[in-house]
């Protein structure tokens, strides 16, 4: 679990799998709208299954050995829990209103999800299907991501303009930090230094020095042609060098590559509407961005840096994970 | 104030910033307050009845709108080591309202919300002119008070007519529905939308046929005002039937009612909102449903969100400036802030009449059918500019 430690809310939880993985080249794709989880074969890029999970599914992890994969389902208020060989529910963990996105620490067996309705950060006991305790957050908590040591959870609280760091053993907010507006999804660089977090209105990423827990920089975002208001970045994923991050635009319908030590844009990728959900292949040669506002994904070619199909799937997806 | 001196400003504040964050620990508490200025037996608030017992809408005060802000600014309150405190301000009418306002800016108060009737306005202007008070417009629409009255220590963030039926028309124009019939009815309000379309139908081209006074009532000898067929019936065709009636009364008759199947737009079926219950994009459902919470059922409706956003605004100034001084949080909401309305392109305020920019959202009861600005129309700077009193056509010149 330790190497899931620094995946975060829609990133690529495949890339860092240890080697017990299935390896079943599924995507998976959350939709809002049609309660369903829609599953496309990597290879051919056609959906294979159709799974009704509970209400509003969003953010989706795998468990190390990938053969569960959780599912927060928003209006229902659980995480449901699919079996990946049979592709079937098997269980559903009761979580606070409206989860979002969360973290799993299998370590500690310990589920933290953002409480959307409740602003709280909730810590879900999945061996006993319970919650142990809610931390207070700022309004509307979103991106969630759990230190290398898994002491620390961070999560940005949409509404608030704040990244906080909670303290798991003292179940409480021990420091927060004021970004741009409307923080959303956070990611860690492999050197455990830095912190990365989309804030949707401000159009940009701000990056937080983790040890002195400040704002220290930000890359701000415009493809070609369009508006500023238009860019809404949401999702991002980094490479496991810590090169190179891809971040959503949201509405501007555009994935940035970033280089992420010299903090600057190298390009944009053109995707569908609303782009938010992202993960990369295992390879990272392929990245996969969920398109909630075109009822679709995008399969892109990192090398080519070019769209390669775009796949319907059902409506507003939301998150995005391959299981390999 | 001039671009030099607000970039001074600026510099001045990072600095500040800083300096603030360094001395968090040890500064005293802070304490913001919010007075929210409200008008008992306000007829804007009445509801609207078809019999004494039958309510066919209810109207409510936006002092909710407000606590839902300052709910969402409960965390904030440790990170700022400040408390922001909302105040229930009560006049007995709109001529009170004034000197309620003077009241409490001397007992401490700079920050209001003001929820009152246009007629309030002018005396409050005068009352609180040249001092450290900044007043948010929650729920009066009238182009006047922008233009005409023009006053810097105001920030309107409820649209304007103007806001409100330029989005009306630019979906219409869009939709190539241009050739307009407009019912307008007997009230100075129906009087004051009417003017407001017709000028926003000048401005992007569109065609009012005909301009029709209806009177409400059932009187044979009256019918070709009160029957909407034959009101109607005075052009061959046309696209859309724009009708103006504060009252509701006669507007809600007009529907199926016509000569042609032609939708109606303005005072029902199509209206322009500041804010619509059913708005589910850029994070409304979540606001819909903690003001649902707060109020026990509600729906949100346009003064809650405005009553909403200028808390956010105040609580904003505050934060992105670490500044406990009133004329640095200031000038940030009327300078370089921009804000989150949950209605997708950032709110910010005009400098030249301190009107809020922003969407507005085009609403059939059941769906927001569109927000404007509508793709398509464009403007030089910022699309909400095609919105409402841009700088060259306004009276009001607040930043020169």
């Amino acid at each position: 679990m330790r190497s899931l430690a620094v995946t975060l809310a829609l990133l690529s939880v495949a890339a860092s799998a240890p080697a017990v993985a299935k390896d079943t080249g599924l995507i998976f794709v959350s939709n809002e709208k049609t309660n369903n989880v829609t599953v496309i074969d990597a290879k051919t890029a056609k959906v294979v299954a159709d799974i009704k999970v509970a209400r509003r599914p969003r953010d989706m992890h795998f468990n190390a050995d990938h053969s569960k994969l959780y599912i927060a389902c928003g209006d229902d208020d659980v995480i449901a829990v699919l079996d990946v060989a049979s592709l079937k529910v098997v269980g559903k963990l009761k979580t606070a209103p409206s989860p979002e996105a969360f973290v799993m620490d299998e370590a500690r067996r310990r589920i933290y999800v953002a409480s959307e309705e409740g602003s709280s950060l909730a810590v879900i006991d999945i061996d006993r299907n319970a919650i142990i305790k809610e931390v207070p957050t700022g309004a509307e908590p979103e991106g969630v991501l759990i230190s290398e040591d898994g002491k620390i959870v961070y999560v940005t609280s949409e509404v608030g303009d704040v990244v906080h760091a909670v303290d798991v053993d003292k179940g409480a907010v021990v420091k927060d930090v004021v970004v741009g507006s409307r923080p959303r999804r956070l990611a860690a660089t492999p050197d455990g230094k830095e912190l990365w977090v989309t804030a949707e209105l401000a159009g940009k990423v701000d990056i937080i020095d983790r040890a002195k827990f400040v704002v220290a920089g930000s890359v701000t975002f415009l493809p070609p042609g369009m508006r500023k208001t238009d860019v809404t970045p949401v999702g991002l994923t980094m490479t496991k060098d810590g090169k190179t991050a891809y971040v959503t635009l949201g509405h501007a319908a555009h994935v940035a590559i970033v280089d992420v030590p010299a903090r600057r844009v190298e390009g944009y990728i053109l995707v569908g509407k609303r782009a938010w959900g992202i993960t990369l292949s295992r390879d990272e040669q392929t990245l996969y961005v969920a398109n909630g506002l075109g009822d679709d994904v995008t399969i892109i070619d990192t090398k080519t840096r070019k769209a390669r199909v775009s796949v319907p799937v059902g409506r507003v997806p939301y998150g995005i994970v391959v299981d390999e | 104030m001039s671009r030099v001196v607000r970039v001074a400003l600026a510099a001045a504040l990072i600095l500040g910033a800083v300096a603030a964050a360094a001395a968090e620990d040890a500064a005293p508490r802070q304490q913001i307050k919010i007075g929210f200025v409200a008008i008992e037996d306000d007829s804007r608030y009445e509801p609207i009845r078809a019999y004494e017992r039958l309510i066919l809408k209810t109207r409510e005060h936006p002092f909710a709108g407000a606590e839902v802000a300052i709910d969402e600014a409960a965390a904030l309150t440790r990170v700022l080591n400040t408390d922001f405190i909302l105040e229930r301000i009560s006049a007995k009418s709109a001529a009170e309202v004034a000197p309620a306002v003077a009241a409490a800016f001397e007992a401490g108060t700079h920050f209001f919300l003001i929820d009152a009737p246009a007629e309030a306005f002018k005396p409050l202007a005068a009352a609180v002119h040249g001092r450290d008070a900044l007043l948010f417009n929650v729920s009066e629409p009238d182009d006047a008070l922008r233009r005409d009255l023009c006053a810097a220590e105001f920030v309107h963030v409820y649209p304007s007519r103007a806001q409100l039926m330029d989005g009306l028309v630019q979906y219409v124009v869009s939709r190539k529905w241009s050739n307009l019939l407009v019912f307008e009815g007997p009230s100075p309000g129906d009087a004051a939308m009417t003017a407001a379309f017709t000028r926003s139908a000048h401005k992007f081209g569109a065609h009012i046929l005909a301009e029709q006074h209806f009177k409400p009532g059932a009187d044979p000898r009256e019918r070709e005002q009160n029957d909407p067929a034959i009101l109607s019936a005075i052009y061959r065709d046309y696209d859309v039937v724009f009708i103006a009636d504060e009252a509701f009364d006669f507007a809600r008759t007009v529907p199926y009612r016509m000569i042609r199947p032609r939708p109606v737009i303005g005072s029902i079926d199509l209206e322009p909102l500041a804010w619509h219950w059913t708005w589910e994009r850029n994070g409304a459902p979540q606001v819909n449903s903690r003001f649902d919470r707060k109020t026990g059922g509600r729906r949100m409706e346009g003064p809650d969100w405005a009553a909403w956003v200028a808390v956010k605004m105040i609580v904003q100034s505050v934060l992105r400036t670490r500044s406990s001084v009133l004329a640095q949080q200031r000038a940030f909401i009327l300078g370089d802030g921009s804000f989150d309305g949950d209605k997708g392109l950032a709110l910010s305020v005009r400098p030249w009449d301190h009107q809020v920019r922003q969407a507005i959202l085009l609403a059939a009861p059941y769906e927001v059918v569109a927000s404007a600005p509508i793709e398509g129309f464009l403007h030089r700077t910022n699309v909400l500019d095609t919105l409402g009193d841009d700088e060259p056509e306004s009276p009001c010149h607040l930043d020169k």
